[in-house]
């Protein structure tokens, strides 16, 4: 046989319930609409409802009535096949239909299924009337995997002898039946059963449940007359309670290995496994129904000594190999929980999948049963480790009810006596070394309406929390003294029993309020108000507002010419997606320059980006980084293309200052310097345009043309302009105000001023002459042109021409003064500058 | 011709004149050759001193009404000459006014920022104050002041990005499974962080990014926005909640929006929800935006965990509280129907000037 038991579980798919199923174990709404909506309302996620069945129109159970040779093939069978009233001739009698038949597992007398005529199969697999080497054939008898129900292809399917015929097979099948797949959030384990779903649905409804369970109808002794019990032929040793705090084992002889009841087949198919064997069958149907995970072992397949097995539970071994179910070799941690045969051999992984040494399969004849309780962070990380989610594992990850292993393995005992012939070994080997029992929780009535905010009626509380299977009784002053089910290990203190009032009685009906907070002013801080600013100015310069991502290309520093240790020590992801993504940015620059590529490539000419965002610098012997927000734009391209009335120049360096300069204006911070910065200094920026932002001392940050070796590694072939601040720093520096300043009155007089002077002289050594030859009078100093020419102006030198302001506050300036002054200014500068006028 | 003539003449010839003079300099030279130095009404009223003293009163009388009417006239003139120059230019200006204008083209802010300072003054109109904290956390804020679980799967290497601690106390600090210090996977650390330092009461949001190990597609990011809510009070109820998320999905998606709370679970709020809003394209009744449900998930919240509280010192009888986490990029995507999340990255100017 060697297949798996043990059903993996399929994410999305936490829970399948049966309607069907459910209802027999609670009343419910007969439209499970209804239902569908009352659990989101209460808490329980419906991700899906499907209706089983609904695409089996015109499949039928039939009945093979002949079967002969095809007259003209060796392989395939010419059937009569009667379906009841489901076919009638022309006097509306039934009338059997003619299949051609490939199959070779089937004799005449056979209960089969026939899809017939119009029928479509899963697969979209339509059946017509069709002629199979000259012979009519009318329909077509169906494998499992024809009808979406398993894998086995290996012939048709064969129903009971006592199947009815002419019955559509939905119908004959349960089938017709509606499934709610179900995610359950992780303090609910209860609900990953059948009875805890039923419980739930009893308190939402205010219902009775009806859970009757099978009960064992005999126990046999464990030896040949009768006598002793499990005891004698097993025994159970669990090394560490912590990990494993219930361990319990049953026998049961003589099972006879074969396919399940109906029923039973019906209930583990609807809740997502496939039927295997009755004894498999047995243990994923208690699962379901209860919620505790079993295993089945092949009693014969354990090792005995002195007369008995012995089961230990223990971590397993570093290096350790063990067979799983599904066929593969794992390699075990000593952080696994195995259980063994005597210590010495692993025969499962302990709640997440037995051993292939140990399974059932069609030979075995004696079986222990393990249902038992294990650590579920133990259980969740070995599952995470191997890859290997179970139904078994995913249950004891959200923790499974010690206090009901017992219960549960008695009800799998009297199923497989009643569905595969066994015997039940009186007793049970029972290891539950630290018996927790669940403790009252005193409920204040008055607190569960003081937190909701809704006036929920004692009464109500008791009524529903009773109905959640808590024990609850009055206490002192009004309050309850709730204890809670074993099976709800959210349930343990009073706010928890506040949660399942509130939404049992309707987070929805709760009447919404707004508080009104008392000694408490709310808003933006000054400097939130100021990071606005700098965005706001940004925009308003014309650049748009982008967001990268603030992981770093470990690359990306050498990239822009740096050496790694430049900017300290990265922040350095463990584990990280993608190698380009494996450290935290120190830089804003490198992600820009990846969305100037990015446009680029997509026919984007003219980009201007800025981005806010946060750098981390790591710091030696500190645990946590240095997280400093930087402001960058990156400038390529031109403001927009040329239109019919306007022509715009291709960025350059002065576009990036323009920018900055502004912003910097925008925030009040005042003597700014650009300080030209050296190659060595600014690595990725291209020399002679390249500047440091200096205020007080403080560099801020840079602005310039970004070096086009750089701009070449990231696959940029335009001028790229850029700039980069510290924003903590721009927010300690900017000024709400600056002092007001009179409004002049009176008229200023404009002269004009052409200088010729050295290349090596900058404006800004220029303009300083200017302003401290200029006295009080000289209010504006406006650069408006530069010009250069070997012949007029002379090789290695430039003419800088300045429109000045002369005015005075109190007096309108005579042509007199402004000449006396002017001159005085003239001469000044071009003693100091050893520049000429340019006439 | 008597002085009476000349000056009716003087003043005949000029309205007639006037009427000739189609420019403002013919204007001005008519204007010189009568009330110049040397005009034709100048050199006369020169001349009065000259005349009989009886005859003075009536002449000089006379004459200063010539004066005046030749000056309106020359005022009238201009006017009109002005208003007919004004014309002529306005006729020449006339253009297709269906050409562009000259633009000066702003800046946009990116839709996560815009959405993040909308829902900022949306918090800060209610009262609250809006906090930052450290990308980079410990897990003691970013789980277990939490109430996480010490083997809660969200700790797991899978789903959270540790990093290299650089004070690892003697363990190998590459090691995965070592370093307690990590990405923040959510903004919630900052519940603890403000609570440590500030006591109540607390209206607090904050917004920041986020990180967690999930490969970059159409619905997901390894870096997104999340924005924290905290209320610590005294006699803070699940209505003041509902009341207070209400109100923000109104303002957020549109007054005629409805909202719905499903109980869920999260560690560190008890009771916990998830708030759904109703479609906007079908209302509820069930579209393809919506998938079928009528509903929009996009927040989770719920009443401050008593255990959290433990944490941080704050008396849970006496203060309760809610808390919530809004997905900023969630948010947009609901309000655009953005198809791709990783456009949100990119940069690129046509999806960054739509906003």
């Amino acid at each position: 046989m060697g297949e798996s038991s043990s059903v993996v579980y399929k994410k999305g798919e936490q829970m399948r319930i049966s309607y069907e199923w459910l209802k027999e174990l609670v009343d419910i709404p007969d439209d499970p609409q209804v239902l569908v909506e009352d659990f989101t309302r209460t808490g329980t996620e419906v991700e899906g409802v499907e209706r089983v069945g609904a695409n089996l129109d015109h499949v039928v159970t039939g009945e093979v009535l002949s079967k002969e040779r095809h007259p003209n093939s060796d392989h395939m069978w010419l059937c009569k096949v009667g379906v009841g009233t489901q076919n009638v001739d022309a006097d509306g009698k039934p009338e059997p239909l003619q299949i051609v038949c490939g199959a070779q597992n089937f004799e005449a007398g056979d209960k089969i299924v026939v899809a017939m005529i119009g029928a479509v199969l899963p697969g979209d697999f339509k059946i017509k009337k069709s002629k199979l080497r000259g012979i009519e054939s009318c329909g077509m008898n169906c494998s499992e995997r024809e009808l979406g129900l398993g894998d086995s292809h290996e012939g048709i399917m064969i129903l009971p002898a006592d199947a009815p015929v002419g019955v559509p097979f939905a119908q004959y099948r349960g089938m017709s039946d509606t499934v709610l797949d179900c995610e359950m959030t992780p303090n609910r384990p209860d609900c990953l059963s059948m009875t805890g779903v039923a419980t739930e649905v009893s308190a939402i409804y205010d219902v009775d449940t009806h859970m009757q369970m099978p009960v064992i109808q005999q126990e046999h002794g464990a030896g040949p007359d009768g006598e002793g019990d499990v005891n004698s032929l097993v025994d159970v040793e669990i090394d560490d309670s912590e990990l494993c705090m219930r361990y319990t084992a049953r026998v049961v002889r003589n099972v006879k290995i074969g396919p399940s009841p109906e029923w039973l087949a019906k209930r583990v198919t609807a809740a997502g496994a496939r039927p295997i064997n009755n004894v498999v069958d047995v243990t994923n149907y208690v699962m379901f129904l209860t919620g505790q995970p079993l295993h089945a072992f092949d009693l014969g397949k354990l090792t005995e000594r002195d007369g008995k097995r012995h089961i230990v539970v223990r971590s397993a071994r570093d290096g350790e190999h063990l067979t799983t179910l599904d066929d593969q070799d794992r390699e075990l941690t000593s952080d696994m929980l195995v259980i063994t045969d005597d210590r010495e051999r692993p025969v499962a992984l302990a709640g997440v999948m037995g051993g292939l040494n140990s399974d059932i399969d069609e030979n075995t004849v004696d079986v222990l049963l393990e249902s038992a309780c294990f650590d579920s962070g133990c259980i969740s990380r070995t599952s995470r480790n191997l890859g290997l989610m179970s139904e078994s594992s995913m249950r004891y990850e959200r923790q499974v009810d010690a206090a009901r292993c017992n219960e549960v393995s008695n009800i799998a005992a009297a199923l497989f006596e009643e569905c595969c012939g066994a015997e039940v070994v009186r007793g049970m080997v029972d290891c539950y070394p630290n018996k927790v029992e669940p403790a009252a929780i005193a409920l204040r009535p008055s607190r569960v309406r003081a937190i909701c905010g809704a006036d929920i009626e004692d009464e109500f509380m008791a009524t529903r929390l009773t109905r959640l299977g808590c024990k609850v009784s009055a206490g002192e002053d009004g309050t309850y003294l709730v204890v809670p089910p074993t099976n709800r290990p959210d349930l343990t203190r009073e706010i928890d029993l506040v949660e399942e009032i509130l939404r049992l009685w309707g987070e929805g009906d709760v009447e919404p309020t707004l508080p009104a907070p008392q000694n408490h002013a709310g808003g933006l801080t000054l400097e939130q108000h100021r990071m606005r600013k700098i965005g706001a100015t940004l925009r308003a310069c014309g650049l748009c507002e982008t967001s990268t991502y603030c992981f770093a290309d470990p690359r990306d520093l050498a990239r822009m010419g740096m050496a790694r240790e430049v900017k300290g020590t990265a922040v350095k992801i463990i584990r990280p997606l993608v190698s380009e993504q494996s450290e935290m940015r120190r830089d804003l620059l490198p992600g820009l320059l990846r969305a100037v590529a990015y446009n680029k490539d997509h026919g984007v000419a003219n980009v201007h980006l800025y981005e806010i965002g946060r750098l981390l610098f790591g710091r030696a012997n500190k645990s946590l980084p240095d997280e400093v927000t930087y402001v960058a734009g990156v400038l390529s391209g031109s403001w927009d293309n040329d239109a019919w009335n306007i022509k715009y120049g291709t960025h350059d360096f002065f576009d990036a200052k323009g920018v900055v300069e502004e912003l910097l204006d925008a925030l009040r911070i005042t003597k700014v310097r650009f300080r030209p910065t050296t190659p060595e200094k600014s690595s990725w920026l291209q020399p002679g345009l390249a500047a440091e932002v200096v205020c007080k001392g403080s560099v801020l940050g840079w602005v310039g043309a970004i070096h086009p070796m750089t701009l070449d590694l990231y696959g940029i072939s335009d001028t790229v302009v850029a700039f980069e601040l510290n924003a903590e720093m721009l927010l300690r520096l900017a000024q709400d105000q600056l002092p007001y300043v009179d409004v002049p009155t009176l008229p200023g007089v404009d002269v004009d001023l052409a200088i010729v002077v050295d290349e090596s002289m900058t404006y800004e050594q220029l303009v300083q002459r200017i302003t401290s030859a200029g006295g009080k009078l000289l209010r504006d100093v406006r650069l408006f042109d530069v010009y250069r020419d070997p012949v007029r102006v002379g090789k290695d030198k430039k003419s800088m021409a300045f429109s000045l302001t002369y005015r005075a506050d109190d007096h309108t300036l005579t042509s007199a003064e402004v000449d006396k002054v002017h001159t005085r200014l003239v001469t000044k500068v071009l003693k100091s500058t050893g520049g000429e006028i340019r006439s | 011709m008597s002085m009476q003539e000349e000056l009716e003449a003087i003043e005949s010839k000029v309205i007639q004149d006037l009427a000739q003079a189609e420019s403002m300099d013919a204007l001005e030279q008519l204007r010189v050759k009568v009330l110049g130095k040397k005009g034709s009404l100048t050199t006369i009223m020169r001349m009065m001193g000259k005349i009989p003293p009886e005859l003075r009163p009536t002449m000089g009388k006379l004459a200063n009404t010539v004066r005046a009417n030749v000056d309106e006239a020359l005022k009238q003139r201009k006017t009109e000459l002005t208003r007919q120059l004004m014309f002529e230019r306005m006729e020449a200006e006339a253009s297709d006014v269906t050409l562009p204008g000259r633009r000066i083209s702003l800046g946009t802010q990116h839709l996560i920022n815009q959405i993040r300072e909308e829902i900022e003054d949306i918090f800060c109109g209610l009262g609250y104050i809006v906090a930052d904290g450290p990308y980079v956390e410990t897990t003691y804020y970013n789980f277990t002041a939490l109430n996480a679980p010490e083997n809660h799967p969200s700790r797991s290497a899978k789903d959270s990005f540790y990093v290299v601690d650089n004070a690892p106390e003697g363990k190998p600090p590459l090691q995965l499974g070592d370093s307690d210090v990590l990405l923040r996977t959510q903004t919630s650390g900052m519940q603890v962080h403000y609570m440590e330092e500030n006591k109540p009461p607390i209206y607090m949001i904050c917004p920041g990014t986020v990180f967690r190990p999930d490969t970059a597609d159409a619905n997901h990011l390894p870096q997104f926005t999340q924005v924290e809510g905290l209320v610590v009070d005294e006699g803070i109820t699940f209505g003041d909640l509902k009341g207070t998320l209400d109100y923000f999905c109104r303002e957020i998606f549109g007054k005629e929006r409805a909202t719905r709370y499903r109980p869920h679970f999260f560690p560190f709020t008890e009771p916990s929800c998830e708030v759904d809003v109703s479609c906007g394209v079908c209302h509820g009744k069930g579209c393809r935006f919506c998938k079928n449900v009528g509903w929009l998930e996009i927040l989770g919240c719920g009443m401050v965990d008593p255990n959290v509280f433990e944490y941080v010192g704050i008396d849970p009888e006496k203060y309760t509280g809610f808390a919530f986490g809004i997905g900023v990029e969630r948010v947009a995507a609901l309000r655009y129907d953005l198809p791709d999340l990783r456009m949100l990255m990119e940069g690129d100017m046509r999806f960054l000037r739509q906003f």
